[in-house]
C-alpha cells in the first residue's frame, strides 16, 4: 500500500485528483441541464407531471437516498481508515459502502417493475421518458462505481498491495458523485411537481 | 462524534424532511425541497468527499454550480 503525502490546497491536487473533478463537473452540468430540461417541459404540461409524480413512491425515493447517503458516509470512513493504515477496518467499510450500493440497485429494481408492471414505460408520456432515461442513466454509474470499487477491494485484500491512495481516492470521489448526481435528481423527480 | 457522523446524521434529517415537506406544506414546496437538496450537496461534497481541504477554487467552483442549477430551476418554476 503506497501513501503519498497530497498538498490538497494545491489546485491541482483536489481531493481524487483532478481528472476526477472535471469528470465530476461534466456529468454534474450533463444531469443538471436534463434536470433543468425536465423542469421546463414541466410548463407545457403541468397535470401530466403532477399526475406522473403522484405514481412514484417518494418513501422508496427517500429509502434510496438514505443507502446512498449512509454508503457515502462508509466510504468515507473507508479512505479515512486507510490513511491511518487500518487496512482491515477500510476493507469492512469499504464492503459496507458496496452493500448500500446494492441495496439501492434491489430497490431501484423493485421500483422499476412495478412501474412496468403498471405500464408506465418510457413512452407512457414525457414525465416519463425523463423519468427512465435520468434514472437509468444514474443506475449505470452506480452500478460502474460498485465494478471501481470491488477492483478497489481486491486489490487492497492481496498481501502486497499495489494499491495507491490516490486510486482509492478517485474510486471515492467516483462513487461519492453517484450520490451527488442522486441529490439532484430525487428531490426534483420525485417531490418538486 | 466525529464530524463526517454528524454529517451523517443532519444529511438523513434533511432527507426525512424534504421528503415530508412535500407531502405536507402546500406553498414554498419547491423553493424548500431545492434548498434541503443543496444543504445535502454542500454536506456530501464538503465533509465525505473533503473538499473543505481543497483549494478555493474547487469549493467555488461547486457553490456556483449550485447556485446556476438552482436559480435555473426556480426561474423556470
Amino acid at each position: 500500500m503506497e501513501v503519498t503525502k497530497i498538498n490538497y490546497k494545491n489546485i491541482y491536487y483536489p481531493p481524487g485528483g483532478i481528472l476526477m473533478w472535471i469528470i465530476i463537473f461534466l456529468e454534474l452540468f450533463t444531469f443538471g441541464i436534463a434536470l433543468i430540461a425536465m423542469v421546463y417541459s414541466s410548463k407545457e404540461s403541468p397535470e401530466i407531471f403532477h399526475d406522473s409524480r403522484l405514481h412514484l413512491n417518494a418513501t422508496i425515493g427517500a429509502v434510496n437516498t438514505v443507502f446512498l447517503i449512509v454508503s457515502g458516509f462508509c466510504m468515507a470512513q473507508s479512505v479515512s481508515f486507510l490513511k491511518q493504515k487500518k487496512i482491515n477496518k477500510s476493507k469492512l467499510f469499504l464492503k459496507l459502502t458496496m452493500l448500500g450500493g446494492l441495496l439501492f440497485l434491489g430497490l431501484k429494481g423493485v421500483e422499476y417493475y412495478d412501474k412496468i408492471e403498471a405500464g408506465f414505460g418510457i413512452s407512457y408520456n414525457s414525465f416519463f421518458t425523463y423519468y427512465w432515461m435520468l434514472t437509468l442513466f444514474h443506475v449505470i454509474h452506480v452500478i460502474v462505481g460498485l465494478v471501481i470499487l470491488t477492483s478497489v477491494y481486491l486489490g487492497l485484500s492481496k498481501s502486497k498491495s499495489e494499491t495507491k491512495m490516490e486510486d482509492v481516492e478517485a474510486s471515492a470521489a467516483f462513487w461519492h458523485m453517484c450520490d451527488l448526481i442522486w441529490l439532484l435528481l430525487f428531490p426534483i423527480i420525485y417531490l418538486l411537481f | 462524534m466525529n464530524k463526517t457522523t454528524i454529517t451523517l446524521v443532519i444529511l438523513i434529517l434533511l432527507t426525512i424532511i424534504s421528503a415530508l415537506i412535500s407531502i405536507v406544506a402546500e406553498s414554498y414546496v419547491a423553493i424548500s425541497v431545492l434548498v434541503l437538496a443543496v444543504l445535502k450537496f454542500i454536506g456530501v461534497s464538503f465533509y465525505f468527499m473533503d473538499l473543505k481541504h481543497a483549494h478555493n477554487f474547487w469549493k467555488g467552483s461547486i457553490l456556483i454550480f449550485l447556485l446556476l442549477f438552482t436559480t435555473t430551476i426556480l426561474i423556470i418554476m
